[in-house]
């Protein structure tokens, strides 16, 4: 130790005065000159978009009014936002894991309540649908404790506390690769670790695009998983409201997962929403694809309209038209068109050839898709054949077609297209039961998947 | 045997989080009776990589869960929820006296956790990996903002929870290796208390060191701030930090703290006079200091006897606020025990002991740190001092006491802290979320 100069300045002592009143009497009191506001805390603060978080609040009055809202901004900048009134308990807690809302976005006691109850805040554009592009950025949720029973939009003048929390689709060390290779437009996400993998191969429906978001949490979960785009994407050829990819296209991908150095060829299963049902029947029909498993959500087993064919024909989307119907508000529901009975019967997937376990998912409520007609064709096709053993069907009461990734809000109808006009189309799907539906089978879509592709 | 790679699932829930979080990690469809070993790697900003590792054997259940399961051996061994992260070291072939801190605090510490056949030891890279998964720990919770304080020629960063506050608010000290180091005060801004780090040693231009004025002027930065609670401040210093912060705290006339916490330091210090006369005084017992068998400095003896002058102590007789002193009895770089004894001693004598509360850690050694910070027993330490000094210093402490001693420190220092500053509540309402 080496001293440093110095000099000498006079010693002073002081009297100090206590610090401030250490209680507050009688009354309720919110917050005063002496005691800070009270305490909001969500756990894990930096979660997956399928992990439970537990929202709590601390330091309350006991058995008084208090509101919990939650904000969060779209990728494109809307604001969503759900509220739900409690009382605190007489410890001055309110705890969303035991406590019941007493009104708000939901009601009854549900911790995730306040984020599959989201909804576009007040002023926000029409038919939104909450649906996350960029998947290697968290969504931002502001949480904030406000007193009595209000609504978000009081939150500026009564907010007693907040918490920010992290909703990532994205675990740490998950990779996201772009593909496009061999014309395969798609996206492949790998689990951290050396690999190899067992992988997924993940179809949506006719909304089009490259669509992410399960992908990238199935890689999070250790699985290798490609989100491949077929309709509306700039890198696939020609126009973009018309399907101009055929067989080749979804065989290529398939081949393209199982050449991975990280993935095991012989672990792949198949995944598809809507449309993405078809065209996952179809591909596993292939005499030489033979994935692992196949998991439907609310789609068809055969279609109205054909793919790119051998003379490089495709049909009009326009066809599908006439089985479009429409509810009051001029929404448009796509129900019909998947009908087995207007399914061209060519289409018709020939399931007899089918040799690996299929779970099918209904939305009971599915106004876009006529799901318990077609799982209950493929079910009989296959009981016919003597296959019924490889068949689950989960039926979910009051969900609609959008059965995505849990705690994430359904929209029972949002907007489909701007072009002639602006159009909306009906998903169907009741908050709650939505939501429930959405828990329960993501939770055993993954155990499907790990039994039929680690085991 | 053999583990199909396909089957074994490795997963830490959760995969990011805060520092002082615990997580849990599992391995799961391992074959009954699977041997396999559990390594966790971090490479630090200075370049270093550190590593931990333990190794289980698969029960009936096919599972190994860290929290529950005991490792047979390797850094740690028991059932230890945080070994991997607490039981870290140098790797292999690594400098010595090396210590662990992340300096910026805007990134998360990233661990990667990783699962080994057999029971392994050692060339890690060779083995055969069967999973391994990205941890992120982070001293920033989300919207925790960090705003640089340049006000009054401090060298500070003030870190503000996220929402409207009124936030109480802290001052953050740490000892004589100067620099401003953030992490605490970033991770005390994530449990709700606005916390300035406060650089008061690294030389400024007048090439002296600061005196009470400055800590004053970081006093009045935090009760003038529109989302501070002018009335509800602490002070927490560590080591020589833990000396100013009693000082401040019993002499200070611009200072009215909340309560002030005094992690292994010590009131021993000339009281007539600047803060500068401290390091004279040292520099006056510097042959008191002796070096161990490894050539490691020892630096406790520097103020020991603990004096009975009382122009030698801060008369913590006089102290209004309460005081939480957290003691690792085997610092051998500060007579931290021996301090605190007598401080408890003047304090009964002045009636004032009521205020005082004494975390006391056998085992423990100086460097009491937010919980599953690395242990080091010694590492190079650089003096602020002009020219600047390095040696070996000792921290002292013995791996699982200082580890157990850290979380459990902690723990309590937030509840001390929000008793004080947070007024009239119940201790069990806030256990639930630590």
């Amino acid at each position: 130790m080496i001293a440093l100069g110095g000099k000498m300045i006079p010693c002073y002592t002081v009297q100090r005065n206590l610090a401030c009143i250490q209680r507050t009497v009688g009354g309720v009191h919110w917050t005063s000159s002496c005691r800070p506001a009270p305490l909001l805390t969500a756990s894990p603060v930096c979660a997956l978009i399928d992990d439970k978080i537990s929202i709590r609040g601390h330091f309350l009055p006991p058995r008084c009014p208090v509101t919990v809202c939650a904000q969060m901004q779209s990728d494109d900048g809307d604001l969503w936002e759900a509220f739900a009134h409690f009382n605190t308990n007489l410890d001055g807690t309110v705890n969303l894991t035991r406590d019941p809302s007493v009104g708000g976005s939901y009601l009854g006691c549900e911790p995730m309540g306040l984020l599959w109850g989201l909804q576009p805040a007040p002023g926000a554009r029409e038919g939104l649908r909450l649906r996350k592009k960029k998947v290697e950025t968290p969504y931002v949720m502001l949480m904030s404790l406000l007193k009595g029973h209000v609504s978000p939009s009081e939150r500026p003048s009564t907010e007693l506390a907040a918490v920010t929390a992290e909703r990532w689709y994205m675990a740490p060390g998950v990779r996201r690769i772009e593909i496009r290779q061999k014309g395969v437009v798609g996206t492949l996400f790998l689990p951290p670790g050396p690999g190899p993998f067992p992988a997924m191969l993940d179809l949506w429906g006719m909304g089009g695009g490259l669509v992410e978001y399960r992908s990238a949490l199935f890689a999070s979960r250790g699985y290798a998983s490609f989100s491949l785009a077929y309709i509306g994407h700039k890198d696939l050829p020609g126009p973009q409201n018309r399907i101009n990819v055929g067989d080749p296209y979804f065989k290529s991908a398939f081949q393209l997962l199982q050449d991975h150095p990280q993935v095991y060829p012989d672990r792949i299963g198949i995944i598809g929403l809507s449309f993405g049902v078809y065209l996952t029947l179809r591909l596993a029909n292939h005499s030489d694809i033979k994935p692992s498993c196949l998991i439907c959500i609310n789609g068809p087993a055969g279609s109205t309209i054909k793919l790119r064919d051998a003379d490089d024909r495709t049909e009009q989307m326009e066809n599908d038209q006439k089985y479009w119907t429409y509810d009051d508000q001029g929404n448009v529901s796509f129900r019909a068109v998947s009908l087995p009975a207007n399914l061209s019967p060519e289409s018709k997937v020939k399931l007899e050839h089918l040799t690996c376990p299929l779970m099918y998912i209904v939305g009971e409520d599915d106004l876009s898709a006529s799901s318990i007609e077609n799982a209950n064709l493929i079910e009989e096709t296959l009981s016919a054949t003597g296959k019924s053993q490889l068949f689950t069907r989960l039926s979910y009461p009051g969900a609609g077609h959008l059965i995505e990734p849990p705690y994430t809000p359904n929209s029972r109808v949002s907007l489909w297209s701007v072009k002639p006009q602006k159009l909306a189309t009906l998903w169907g799907g009741h908050l709650a039961p939505h939501a429930a539906a959405q828990e329960d089978s993501w939770k055993k879509i993954l155990e499907f998947m790990e039994t039929n592709l680690r085991h | 045997m053999d583990m199909k790679q396909h089957c074994v699932k490795l997963s830490v829930q959760p995969s990011r989080g805060l520092v002082d979080e615990k997580f849990t990690v599992l391995v799961q469809n391992l074959l009954p009776g699977f041997q396999l070993t559990i390594h966790a790697l971090h490479q630090c900003e200075d370049g270093h990589s550190w590593e931990a590792f333990a190794h289980y054997t698969a029960n009936a259940t096919s599972i190994v869960n860290v929290s529950q399961d005991p490792s047979l051996g390797g850094t740690y061994s028991g059932v230890e929820p945080m070994g991997l992260l607490w039981s870290l070291r140098p790797v292999p072939g690594s400098k010595t006296g090396l210590r662990l801190r992340k300096m910026n605090v805007q990134t998360p510490m990233g661990v990667t956790i990783s699962v080994y056949q057999g029971h392994q030891k050692e060339g890690f890279l060779d083995q055969v990996l069967l999973a391994s998964v990205v941890v992120e720990r982070w001293y920033m919770a989300p919207g925790v903002r960090r705003v640089p304080i340049t006000e009054g020629r401090l060298t500070a960063t003030l870190f503000l929870p996220s929402g409207p506050g009124p936030f109480p608010g802290l001052l953050d000290l740490w000892g004589w290796g100067g620099k401003l180091v953030e992490y605490r005060a970033a991770l005390l801004a994530s449990h709700g208390i606005a916390s300035m780090a406060l650089d008061y040693l690294t030389p400024k231009e007048t090439g002296r060191m600061v005196d009470n004025d400055y800590f004053e002027t970081a006093y009045r930065v935090l009760e003038q701030h529109p989302q501070i609670l002018g009335s509800r401040i602490a002070m927490l210093g560590l080591s020589f930090g833990a000396g100013v912060t009693l000082r401040m705290a019993v002499y200070s006339k611009g200072l009215k703290l909340s309560c002030a916490v005094c992690i292994n330091g010590s009131h021993v210090q000339p009281i007539d006079g600047p803060l500068e006369q401290i390091m004279t005084y040292f520099n006056k017992n510097v042959e008191k200091t002796r070096f161990d068998e490894d050539n490691q400095l020892i630096c406790r003896d520097l103020m020991l006897p603990i004096p009975t002058d009382p122009s030698l102590k801060v008369d913590v007789g006089r102290l209004q606020c309460p005081l939480l002193l957290v003691v690792g009895e085997d610092d051998q770089n500060w007579p931290t025990y021996e301090s605190a004894m007598d401080m408890r001693e003047m304090m009964e004598r002045a009636g004032n002991s009521h205020l005082l509360t004494v975390l006391s850690y056998k085992n423990a050694g100086h460097l009491i740190q937010p919980p599953f910070t690395p242990f080091t027993r010694a590492s190079t330490f650089k003096s602020v001092t002009i020219p600047p000094f390095t040696m070996m210093a000792l921290w002292g402490g013995e791996l699982v006491a200082h580890s157990r001693a850290q979380e459990d420190a902690w723990r309590k220092t937030l509840v001390f802290l929000r008793e004080n500053l947070y007024g009239d509540m119940k201790p069990g309402a806030l256990f639930s979320n630590l």
